[in-house]
């Protein structure tokens, strides 16, 4: 395995080309990262059409580059301007701005900038340790497993999907139902292709996904004129000097609180669904309960610093884990990096790793290097950065729109790319504004196929469906799913009973009634109705 | 822009999809093969996607006919405060439309310039400073893919006859 390692690390880190590439992807990704209103999704997918033509071990290298960037890149916006440039950087936004606002950018920065680079540092080191172990693990998983544990990605990013189960639910399957459009994987027969020989091959992965996240946050980006003709940035932000040393000495200072927010990010990275957005709130949150100066947060607290960053870094290296040993994309971003993987001919999966170790462990590789070039062009990316945000966004939405018809017909030289691009952009901004979380759709479409494979090898195997709940690691599965759609009911059900036992004085009360079961006093107009988990019950 | 007069309809625009591809499914062949046939797999999610429609109308309309009439009157779609998203609509299917005839190299240049001007408003300084953007870009990345990367972009039949 060393050998392959030695040879892997050769492959990226001797070759000057791959190295450059990747400072290329990198700073793509700190510049993504840090604007905002665009994501580290967007960054991928504006990088990808680059990488076609490229090398497998250097496109990947250049997609390592944006997708660490692009987590890290977030902080520099935060920080100066308090607007978190993308949801994994929220929690950097409590105790980073007002560190800078008291007169220590330097330091904010450089901690937030370290605490990046240690938690990125151990996640790679589980990454590598991990990855393989998981992965031989995988290859136990029979068709069951694999369509229980899709089952479970699914509801799980579904339940995390906000407020609407329902909505998410129909998102989700809405994805399921564009992965089965064109020819089935099995028997190659046509579906739903009402006589065009286009819709017959089906709709490209890379397509959907651009016009799905890419094309419809364009279009909501430029929906207010007044916002989109202004800079991206009304509060100004100057260059300023990251100190280095002092910022990696008070982040190894508090080496319990980088290694516990480290290992949070990473166990949120491995759980489908749930990415940095999450991971970097979590950590902050231990934090502040752990420390033994919880007053200082929210004013410039050091920890309040080094515990969303390490987290958000680390995020990436658990996501990786999980989609590299078993080919299940953990959040957006991890699914259009998927389908970056599969224009190289790189199909994640169990026997990945075995089969292609040396692009597997390049891709460690490169996930480890980047995280050095992050550190080496944050000083830059700030500069660009700066210039950036004097760029009022209906000038970046226009050019990046006509941008992604290139980059989408690039990918199979056909017109046709584009108008499925263009069609799903249509849908994916209606369902923006409709209030249809995208992430189930976007991932129903990327298991949709690998879910509809599993399931027809498992009922080509064996007739007996009840496998599927007497196979351990299916069950277990299966039981997840189920725990992941009932939580928020539970978590409503909680916050009720707490309403019930400190709020009510008269338990008897109609209106105390409907708060317990409305979580809300009942709008006028109720009668003798109330809701329970959104059912409606006569009183 | 949601509330449950809009899900309702949403719901029932749901439903009438759902259908309409149920019953298409009923077209695909069937080869005879033995297990699961090429329907099925569409067939489970189109019927789940009935039961989860079917869910939201209930919903929708039971909170619809609990909430005030006053509630319920705060739906309209206003159309201006989509008109950017609809002007991104328009040229963009105006760009497709046009793709074989001008190609990808002047369609952009005159997609994103005429975006540009629209969003951004028509002063002459701005129509200079539009031009110039389209062009740079557009012709940037042009070169990019044509050159660098090898891609054989549409070439339109203006730059052919040329």
């Amino acid at each position: 395995m060393f050998d392959v390692i030695l040879q892997a690390g050769a492959s990226v880190l001797l070759d000057p080309v791959t190295l450059g590439l990747m400072g290329i992807g990198t700073l793509a990704g700190l510049l993504a990262g840090a604007i905002p209103g665009f994501t580290i999704a967007m960054g991928v997918i504006l990088t990808l059409p680059f990488t076609f033509g490229m090398s497998p071990i250097q496109g990947l290298a250049t997609m390592m580059g944006v997708f660490v960037g692009g987590f890290s890149g977030g902080l520099m916006s935060c920080m100066l301007t308090g607007i978190p440039g993308t949801p994994s950087s929220v929690a950097t936004t409590f105790d980073g701005f007002p560190m800078v606002r008291s007169g220590k950018p330097g330091l904010a920065l450089g901690l937030g900038l370290w605490s990046s680079f240690f938690g990125g540092m151990i996640s790679a080191v589980i990454l590598v340790a991990l990855a393989p172990q998981l992965a031989f693990l995988g290859l136990e998983f029979g068709p069951w497993d694999y369509f229980s544990l899709i089952v479970f990605a699914l509801t799980i990013t579904v339940s995390l999907s906000g407020d609407n189960m329902i909505k998410g639910l129909i998102a989700g399957l809405l994805g399921l139902f564009a992965a089965c459009v064109g020819e089935d994987e099995i028997n190659g027969v046509a579906r739903f292709a009402f006589g065009s020989d286009h819709i017959r091959q089906g709709f490209a992965f890379l397509p959907v996904l651009i016009g799905l996240f890419a094309f419809s946050q364009l279009l909501s980006d430029v929906e207010d004129s007044a916002k989109a003709k202004a800079p991206l940035m009304k509060n100004s932000a100057e260059a300023i000097r990251v100190e280095h040393r002092k910022a990696i000495a008070t982040v190894l200072m508090n080496w319990i609180n980088l290694i516990r927010s480290s290992f949070i990010g990473i166990f949120t990275g491995i759980l489908p669904a749930a990415g940095g957005s999450i991971s970097n709130i979590l950590a902050y949150d231990q934090a502040k309960k752990a420390s033994n100066n919880r007053n200082e947060f929210g004013k410039g607290a050091v920890n309040g610093i080094i515990a969303p960053e390490a987290a958000n870094n680390a995020t990436a290296g658990g996501a990786l884990i999980m989609m590299m040993a078993l080919g299940i994309p953990g959040d957006i971003v991890t699914a259009i990096m998927i389908g970056a993987l599969m224009i190289h001919n790189i199909i994640p999966g169990p026997s990945f790793i075995q089969d292609e170790p040396l692009l597997a462990y390049g891709v460690f590789i490169a996930f480890f290097a980047a995280h050095f070039f992050m550190v080496g062009l944050q000083a830059f990316a700030l500069r660009l950065f700066l210039l950036v945000t004097r760029i009022p966004m209906y000038i970046l939405a226009s050019v990046i729109l006509a941008y992604c018809a290139i980059g989408v017909f690039a990918l199979h030289n056909i017109t046709f790319d584009i108008w499925v691009m263009f069609g799903f952009g249509v849908i994916g901004y209606f369902m923006r504004k409709l209030g249809f979380p995208l992430a189930p759709m976007i991932l129903g479409v990327v298991l949709g196929k690998l879910a509809e494979l599993n399931i027809a090898r498992a009922i080509g195997i064996s007739d007996d469906y009840s496998l599927f709940i007497t196979r351990p690691w299916s069950l277990f599965f299966l039981i997840m799913a189920i725990v992941s759609v009932l939580f928020p009911f539970y978590q409503n059900a909680k916050k009720r009973y707490f309403i019930y036992k400190n709020v009510c004085s008269n338990k008897h009360d109609f209106t105390c009634l409907t708060i317990i079961f409305n979580g809300k006093p009942c709008q006028n107009g109720c009668g003798r109705y109330i809701t329970f988990s959104g059912m409606l019950f006569h009183l | 822009m949601t509330n449950n007069k809009s899900d309702i309809i949403i719901a029932i625009f749901l439903l009438c999809f759902s259908g309409v591809m149920i019953n298409d499914s009923s077209n695909i062949r069937d080869l005879g093969f033995e297990g699961m046939k090429a329907d099925a797999w569409p067939r489970v999610v189109l019927w789940l996607l009935v039961v989860m429609s079917s869910v939201m109308l209930g919903k929708s309309y039971l909170k619809f006919k609990t909430v005030s009439d006053k509630d319920n009157e705060n739906f309209s779609i206003n159309l201006a405060k989509f008109k950017n998203a609809l002007i991104c609509f328009g040229m963009f299917m105006l760009f497709l439309s046009t793709l074989d005839y001008l190609g990808m190299l002047i369609g952009g240049i005159l997609f994103v310039f005429g975006l540009l001007t629209l969003l951004g408003g028509f002063s002459h300084k701005l129509i200079v400073k539009h031009l110039l953007v389209s062009i740079l870009s557009i012709g940037f990345m042009w070169m990019v893919f044509t050159f660098g990367l090898r891609v054989i972009l549409p070439e339109g039949e203006i730059l052919r006859v040329w």
